[in-house]
C-alpha cells in the first residue's frame, strides 16, 4: 500500500512538473517589417523665436546646390516636432508626412521653417541638425535602409548655439 | 578446590570484561566548536551520556553488539548513526551536528542593537540560517532573500513588504549591514550583494518596517543584517566546490548559444584561534557563463575576520571584504523572440568593478550594567563601463558609530549612540560631490512583570549633499510586546522612517539608451509612517502561526519620472504612496525533526494615492512555501514561490519603443528542489548537495525586459576538516 502511495505521489509530482504552463512565451514570428528608421533627437540651447514648423527630412542625393532641394529629391518628411521640445524619440513609421521606402539616403537632417504657410523653397528652411556617422561632423552620414528593415539608433543632436553647415541656398 | 574457584572467578571476570565495550568521541558543530550538553543515546538500551565542556562523551560497560546511536541537542538537527559495532576495543565515534532553525528560540541582534529572542520583538522579523544558504547553493545573498517571507527581489533591488520598486540601482529603502556595519555604496547608495561572503554567514536577520529610529536613513523599509560566523575555537578548514549548468530554454527560438551554459563556485576557508587571537580567511571564485548573452560574470571574493580578546569583556574585531568582478551588461532583451539576447545597441557591453570594505569593531563590557561598542568602516566602490558611454565612478564612504547600552536594572535597558559618515565621489555620471550625515539616537526598553515590554525611542539625523542645504529628520518609534500566554504573543509598533536621497539620485547627468537623465538639486528626503500589529501563536516546536497587519504611509516618495517640458528623466519627490497589507507565516512540524512545512503569504495593496494607480513592481499576492524532509544522512527540500502578476512596470519604456514586448509579464510559479547527503557515515567529513532551481522551467520577469534564470542544475561538495 505504502509503495502505491509513493508511486502515486511521484506520478502526480511529475505530472505537475510537466503540466504547468511555461509563463512568458515568444510572440509569433513577426511579419516582414516595414522599412524605416528611428532614434532620438536632442535639442540644445534655446529655440529661436518664430519657428512655425520643425521636421526630420531625408534626401536621396547630396544637397550640392539649391536645386537639389526639391520635391523629387525629398524622400521623407516627418510629422512636425512641437516647438520647445528638448528631446524626442521618433520613428519614421509614425505619422510621416512623406513616408520613406528602402534605399540609400545621402542627407538626413532636422530642418526648421518660419513661414506661416508650408513652403518648399530652399530659402525658407534652416538646417539645425544633421545625421552623422560615428560623430564625424565633416560630412553628412548616409542612411541605408534595406528592404523590410527598420534601422534604429539614428540619433541627431540639434545645437541652436552651434548649428551645422548649411547646404547651398 | 581453591584453584578451581580462582579459575572460575578469573574466567567469569574475563568473560564479563569481554562482553562490555566503550564508545567515546566528540560532538561539535559544523565549524568544529564543541557542543556542551548534547545527548547521546544508544538505541533502546537505556545507555547514554552527555557531552562535557569540551564536547567529549563516553559511555562504558556496553554489552557487545551492533547499535544505533542518536545524538540530539536543542537548536541542532538530530543525528542518527546505525550499525555501530561495539566490541572489546574502545570505539571512537565523532559527530558533527547541523544547526536547526527554531524560530521561537531564535536570538536576533538587529531589532534593538542587542541580543534578544525573536519572540520579544515589537516588530516582525525573520531569520535565514547558514544551512538554508548552503542547501540552496546560493552564490549571492540576494538569491537567498527570494525565499524570505514578505521580501521581493526586483533583480538586485530588495523590497520588504513592497517598500521598493526598481530604479536601476539608485538608492535602496532597505538598510543592509554586515555585523551591523551598513554596506550601501557611497555614490548610488545601492547594495552590492556579491561582496557578502555567503559561506561565512551565520544567519541573516530581517527586520520589517521602518527602523530609522535606530538606523537612520535608508532603513525606511526595514533592515537586513548579515551576522558572520564566530571564529572557531580550534583550527578548521572548509572547502566547497559547485558545478552547474543551465538547461536549454523552453523555446528553440530562444536558444541563442546552442549550449547548456555552465557555472561554478569554489570556496576555501580556514579559521583558527591562537590564545586570545582568532582569525578566519576565506577566498572564493565564482564564474558564470550566463544563461543570457552578455550576462556572464567572473568574480573573486576575499574575506578576513580577525578578533583579539583583550579580556573576557573587551575585544577588537577586524573585518575586510573584497570583490573584483568582470561582467557583461545585459540591459533589456531584444524582443520576445530573443528574450535571452540584449538589444543590438547594447551588445558587447561589460562592466569592471572592485569593491572593498574594511571594518573595525571594538566591544567593551564595563560591568553587567554598562557596555559600549565602536564600529568604524570604510567602503570603497569603483567601477567602469566598457560601453559607448564609458561611464565610471569611484566612491568612498567613511563611517563611525559609538553605541552605549545601559541596563539600570532587570527591567530597563537604554540603547544610545551617535553615528557619522562622510562620502566622496569622483564620476563622470554624478560629477564629484561629497556627502555628510550624522545621527544621534536613544531607545529605552522597559519590561513590566505582566509580562509586557515597552519600547520608546527616537533618532535625530542631519544630512548634507555637496553644497545643497542640509536636511534634518526626527524618527520616533513606539513598540509593545505582550505575552498573553506562554504561547501567545501580541506585538504592535509605530515609527517614522526617512531616507535621504543618494548622490546618484541627486546629481546623475547622462544619456543612456537614448534617454537623457538630468540632475535634480531640489530633491529632498522621503519619509514614511510605519504601523504594524501582529500576533504569534505556537504549540511547542510543532506549530507556529504568525499574523501581521501593516500600513506604510510614504511622503515625498522618490521615483524616476519624465519632465514633460523637456522629455528628460530625473528623480523627483513625485508622490504620496500608501502600502497596506497582511502577512501570515505558518510553520508546522508534521513529523518532529523529520518532516516540516512552512507557508508564508503576503497581501500587498501598494498605491500611488495622488494618481490613484498601483505602484510599480508590487504584486498583490505573494506566497512562499517549503517542505523539508530529513532522515539522516539524507535531507530533501522543496521551495515553491508564487506571486501574482505585477500591475505596473516601466510602461514608458514600452511606449517609447525602447523595450520591445516589454509589457510581457505573468503570474510567477517557481519550484526549487534540493537534496543533501551527509558523507560522515562513509568516513568523509562532508556532504554532497544537489539542486534543481526553477524546476518547472517557468519563464517570468522580475523587472521589465529581463527573463529570470531558467531551469538550472548543480552539484556541490563540501568538506570540513
Amino acid at each position: 500500500m505504502k509503495r502505491y502511495v509513493i508511486i502515486f505521489a511521484l506520478t502526480c509530482f511529475i505530472a505537475f512538473l510537466n503540466g504547468c504552463d511555461k509563463g512568458i512565451t515568444p510572440e509569433p514570428e513577426a511579419l516582414p517589417k516595414e522599412a524605416g528608421f528611428g532614434g532620438s533627437i536632442i535639442f540644445k540651447g534655446n529655440w529661436p523665436q518664430g519657428v512655425t514648423r520643425t521636421h526630420i527630412v531625408a534626401f536621396r542625393t547630396p544637397l550640392l546646390s539649391s536645386k537639389d532641394f526639391n520635391i523629387l529629391n525629398l524622400a521623407f518628411v516627418s510629422d512636425s516636432i512641437p516647438y520647445g521640445t528638448r528631446q524626442i524619440v521618433y520613428s519614421s513609421l509614425i505619422n510621416p508626412i512623406v513616408p520613406i521606402k528602402n534605399g540609400d539616403y545621402a542627407y538626413l537632417a532636422v530642418a526648421q521653417s518660419k513661414t506661416p504657410a508650408l513652403s518648399l523653397e530652399r530659402k525658407d528652411w534652416y538646417i539645425i541638425g544633421v545625421y552623422y556617422i560615428n560623430n564625424d561632423t565633416t560630412k553628412p552620414g548616409t542612411l541605408n535602409i534595406p528592404e523590410n528593415t527598420f534601422i534604429p539608433d539614428i540619433n541627431i543632436t540639434c545645437d541652436f548655439n552651434d548649428p551645422p553647415s548649411q547646404p547651398p541656398f | 578446590m581453591k584453584y578451581l574457584i580462582i579459575i572460575l572467578i578469573t574466567v567469569s571476570l574475563k568473560s564479563s570484561f569481554a562482553q562490555n565495550g566503550i564508545i567515546y568521541g566528540t560532538v561539535t558543530d559544523y565549524q568544529g566548536n564543541p557542543l556542551v550538553g548534547a545527548n547521546i543515546i544508544l538505541g533502546n538500551t537505556g545507555f547514554g551520556a552527555s557531552t562535557n565542556e569540551k564536547g567529549i562523551y563516553q559511555i562504558v560497560s556496553i554489552p557487545n553488539g551492533t547499535y544505533e546511536i542518536s545524538v540530539s541537542m536543542i537548536g541542532y538537527k538530530k543525528l542518527v548513526r546505525s550499525d555501530v559495532r561495539i566490541n572489546d576495543n574502545p570505539v571512537k565515534v565523532d559527530f558533527k551536528l547541523e544547526e536547526m532553525s527554531i524560530q521561537s528560540k531564535q536570538v536576533v541582534v538587529t531589532a534593538s542593537k542587542y541580543e534578544q529572542q525573536i519572540t520579544e520583538l515589537p516588530v516582525s522579523a525573520s531569520v535565514i540560517n547558514s544551512n538554508e544558504l548552503s542547501e540552496r547553493n546560493v552564490s549571492s545573498l540576494d538569491y537567498a532573500l527570494r525565499y524570505a517571507p514578505g521580501i521581493m527581489m526586483n533583480l538586485d533591488q530588495v523590497s520588504i513588504r513592497g517598500s521598493s520598486g526598481y530604479s536601476r540601482g539608485a538608492g535602496t529603502r532597505v538598510l543592509v549591514a554586515i555585523d551591523g556595519i551598513p554596506i550601501y555604496s557611497g555614490d548610488t547608495g545601492e547594495i552590492i550583494w556579491e561582496i557578502i561572503p555567503v559561506t561565512e554567514i551565520d544567519r541573516v536577520e530581517i527586520i520589517k518596517g521602518a527602523a530609522s529610529s535606530l538606523y537612520g536613513s535608508t532603513a525606511i523599509g526595514g533592515v537586513i543584517n548579515v551576522i558572520t560566523r564566530n571564529i572557531s575555537n580550534k583550527a578548521f578548514t572548509y572547502l566547497r566546490g559547485s558545478y552547474g549548468i543551465y538547461d536549454k530554454p523552453s523555446y528553440s527560438v530562444w536558444d541563442w548559444s546552442g549550449q547548456r551554459r555552465p557555472f561554478n563556485i569554489f570556496t576555501l576557508t580556514h579559521t583558527n584561534k591562537i590564545g586570545r587571537f582568532g582569525f578566519t580567511l576565506s577566498f572564493s571564485r565564482n564564474e558564470n557563463s550566463g544563461y543570457r548573452q552578455d550576462d556572464y560574470f567572473k568574480r573573486f571574493l576575499g574575506y578576513i575576520k580577525a578578533n583579539f580578546d583583550f579580556t573576557d569583556n573587551s575585544s577588537l574585531t577586524f573585518l575586510a571584504n573584497s570583490m573584483n568582478q568582470t561582467r557583461g551588461n545585459f540591459v533589456y532583451w531584444k524582443d520576445s523572440q530573443h528574450v535571452l539576447q540584449p538589444r543590438d545597441a547594447d551588445q558587447g557591453q561589460r562592466v569592471i568593478s572592485g569593491r572593498y570594505m574594511f571594518g573595525l569593531i571594538y566591544r567593551n563590557k564595563f560591568n553587567s550594567a554598562l557596555s559600549y561598542n565602536l564600529r568604524t568602516s570604510y567602503y570603497y566602490t569603483g567601477w567602469r563601463d566598457e560601453t559607448s558611454s564609458k561611464d565610471t565612478s569611484k566612491a568612498g564612504l567613511l563611517r563611525g558609530e559609538l553605541q552605549v547600552n545601559y541596563k539600570s536594572n532587570d527591567n530597563l535597558l537604554l540603547i544610545s549612540g551617535i553615528e557619522t559618515s562622510f562620502g566622496k565621489v569622483r564620476s563622470n555620471l554624478f560629477s564629484n560631490p561629497k556627502s555628510f550625515a550624522s545621527g544621534i539616537y536613544l531607545q529605552g526598553e522597559y519590561k513590566f512583570n505582566f509580562p509586557l515590554t515597552l519600547t520608546l525611542g527616537g533618532r535625530y539625523d542631519y544630512s548634507k549633499r555637496e553644497t545643497l542645504n542640509g536636511e534634518s529628520s526626527v524618527s520616533p518609534k513606539f513598540g509593545i510586546n505582550y505575552k498573553l500566554t506562554s504561547s501567545t504573543i501580541i506585538r504592535a509598533s509605530a515609527g517614522r522612517g526617512f531616507r535621504a536621497p543618494t548622490l546618484a539620485e541627486t546629481f546623475t547627468s547622462t544619456t543612456a539608451a537614448g534617454i537623457k537623465i538630468k540632475s535634480n538639486p531640489a530633491l529632498k528626503a522621503e519619509s514614511n509612517l510605519s504601523l504594524e500589529a501582529g500576533i504569534n501563536q505556537s504549540f511547542g516546536n510543532l506549530f507556529n502561526l504568525d499574523l501581521a497587519m501593516f500600513q506604510n504611509e510614504y511622503y515625498d516618495f522618490i521615483e524616476p519620472e519624465v519632465d514633460t517640458k523637456d522629455g528628460q528623466v530625473f528623480f523627483g519627490n513625485v508622490t504620496r504612496a500608501r502600502i497596506q497589507g497582511i502577512e501570515t507565516g505558518l510553520n508546522i512540524s508534521l513529523i518532529p525533526e523529520v518532516l516540516t512545512f512552512h507557508s508564508d503569504y503576503t497581501y500587498l495593496w501598494a498605491r500611488d494615492i495622488e494618481k490613484h494607480e498601483p505602484l510599480k513592481y508590487r504584486p498583490r499576492h505573494l506566497l512562499y512555501s517549503g517542505l523539508s524532509y530529513t532522515i539522516s544522512p539524507l535531507e530533501l527540500g522543496l521551495d515553491f514561490r508564487t506571486w501574482s502578476k505585477i500591475e505596473r512596470l516601466d510602461n514608458e519604456l514600452v511606449d517609447l519603443g525602447l523595450v520591445k514586448d516589454g509589457d510581457k509579464r505573468v503570474a510567477v510559479y517557481v519550484l526549487d528542489i534540493n537534496a543533501s547527503y551527509s558523507l560522515i557515515d562513509l568516513g568523509l567529513p562532508g556532504r554532497i548537495i544537489a539542486n534543481i532551481n526553477n524546476a518547472l522551467n517557468y519563464n517570468y520577469i522580475e523587472i521589465i525586459g529581463n527573463l529570470s534564470p531558467i531551469r538550472n542544475y548543480s552539484v556541490s561538495l563540501e568538506f570540513t576538516f
